[in-house]
């Protein structure tokens, strides 16, 4: 579904730059969801952006056979002048038809569950209910393979167990990329897992596997 | 699955929606003070004239319909140039959805900006026609085929600016400062004819200058413009800059994206 093929990646600045990414090739099935894990500054969230298009390969090339969303829960793209309604709105207009657009928003004023804020001006939301309506948006588009950066790690409980439960309820009909640093939810919703170590990707069927490796190496060091 | 073209419309429609919006709802008023400056500018230039003793300004053309066909027009300009120059900045938000390509806030501010303007010029002109100054154009199409060309030229200098600023982060500045003489030496409020030949000749090079007076020469059917005008050096002018401004786009996108 997704092939990562010899794929490198840097950051120019202006003391030297170090490849972040050094020759990464792996191949996601169908079905299939995977958990990254690795230290800080190992790549990870390189890799997401990587995946997710917002950024490009310095060399390689990533090949996407299905529709990947944005990385869940991202709120960059809010417009803090307009409200919820308006932001969602924007987006499920850049995403297709008129007829789905209702049906976006009707989704995501469900999901994000935060009454009549909903119609006010995105600039007045507190942190928890900004993430709630980022988290909403993404859950409402359909797509095959959810990219996630420590995202269900937001709101309070309630709205956590909603979330967590949401991305449980996609598992068969969608997969996910998850970074995280929490054990619980990799192991609760990945099968398989990449091991991001000194800019190399490694791969694990099993996503235990993948822990065990990773701490395996913390302890060693 | 969506053809590029079909994106690239949803995504422009989207974004013109969003745009529109944020712009018109931005401040108390923010619509009326796009009728306000012009109006103002115009007013404080018939004080100065008042003061300098009512000296013949411009031949063929009276006072206030030449001033407001020169600061409107340089204000499509500038406001072209100025508003997609900051386009990519203020929408790199945006950038998280793939769909979203650097160009397109870009191209949506230059076209709305456009808009607005039009909209501007044209109650302006009705005010003053009703107030009985001679503002019909003498030669509407020609009018239309002008702004029409200075339209383009702020857009592809936009369109230049807002790409170039991923090699050269500070062009964003250089050309904010250029804009004040610019304003004065495009003949916008100040007439260029009293200018000694030499100088007049260096200002020549200038293609708003040449925007401008046309536009005049358009409107006046009796206006003596500046010795030298063509509308066909603003053409080139507009489209190359238009060329050279989506190449960079092109080039740089990904660039672009990433800052």
């Amino acid at each position: 579904m997704i092939h990562v093929r010899n794929v490198f990646k840097r950051y120019r600045n202006h003391h030297g730059s170090d490849w972040v990414l050094r020759d990464v090739s792996f191949s996601i099935p169908r079905g299939v969801s995977v958990g990254l894990v690795g230290r800080n500054g190992a790549g990870k969230s390189t890799l997401l952006r990587l995946i997710g298009g917002m950024d490009h390969p310095d060399r390689g090339e990533i090949i996407r056979n299905c529709r990947v969303s944005w990385p869940i829960g991202l709120s960059g793209g809010f417009q803090g002048s307009m409200t919820g309604r308006q932001n969602v709105k924007f987006v499920a207009r850049i995403h297709g038809s008129g007829r789905s657009v209702d049906e976006v928003i009707r989704r995501v004023e469900e999901f994000a569950d935060i009454g009549p804020a909903f119609d006010e001006p995105v600039k007045t939301y507190s942190s928890g209910m900004k993430s709630r309506l980022a988290f909403g948006l993404s859950l409402a588009f359909d797509f095959d393979l959810y990219l996630s950066d420590e995202a269900t790690a937001v709101g309070d409980k309630v709205f956590r167990e909603k979330a967590t439960e949401a991305f449980k309820d996609r598992i068969g009909r969608a997969s996910l990329v998850i970074v995280s640093h929490s054990e619980g939810i990799l192991k609760d919703l990945c099968q398989a897992g990449i091991w991001l170590r000194k800019g190399e990707a490694l791969w694990f069927d099993s996503i235990h596997d993948a822990i065990a490796a990773y701490h395996q190496s913390l302890k060693a060091s | 699955m969506r053809t590029s073209w079909q994106v690239t419309c949803s995504v422009w429609h989207a974004m013109f929606m969003r745009e529109a919006l944020a712009r018109i709802t931005a401040a108390r008023f923010a619509w009326m003070w796009m009728l306000v400056e012009p109006i103002a500018y115009v007013v404080i230039m018939i004080g100065v004239r008042e003061v300098m003793g009512r000296v013949a300004f411009a031949s063929g053309a009276e006072f206030v319909p030449w001033l407001i066909t020169g600061i409107v027009s340089f204000n499509l300009f500038r406001d072209g140039v100025s508003r997609s120059m900051n386009a990519v900045e203020a929408n790199r938000g945006l950038f998280a959805y793939r769909q979203v390509a650097p160009v397109d806030p870009v191209l949506v501010r230059a076209f709305l900006e456009g808009m607005l303007q039009t909209v501007v010029f044209a109650i302006l002109i009705a005010g003053c026609a009703l107030l009985g100054f001679q503002i019909i154009p003498a030669d509407p199409l020609g009018v239309m085929f002008v702004w029409l060309g200075i339209w383009l030229l702020g857009a592809g200098g936009g369109l230049v600016v807002s790409s170039s600023v991923a090699l050269v982060a500070e062009v964003g500045r250089v050309v904010r400062i250029i804009m004040l003489p610019l304003f004065m030496l495009s003949g916008a409020i100040v007439p260029l004819q009293m200018l000694p030949h030499g100088v007049q000749e260096a200002l020549l090079y200038n293609p708003v200058l040449h925007g401008i007076e046309s536009i005049r020469l358009c409107f006046f059917s009796q206006y003596k413009s500046l010795y030298g005008v063509n509308l066909l050096y603003l053409w080139f002018w507009a489209l190359a800059l238009a060329a050279l401004g989506l190449a960079l786009h092109v080039r740089y996108a990904d660039r672009l994206k990433a800052q």
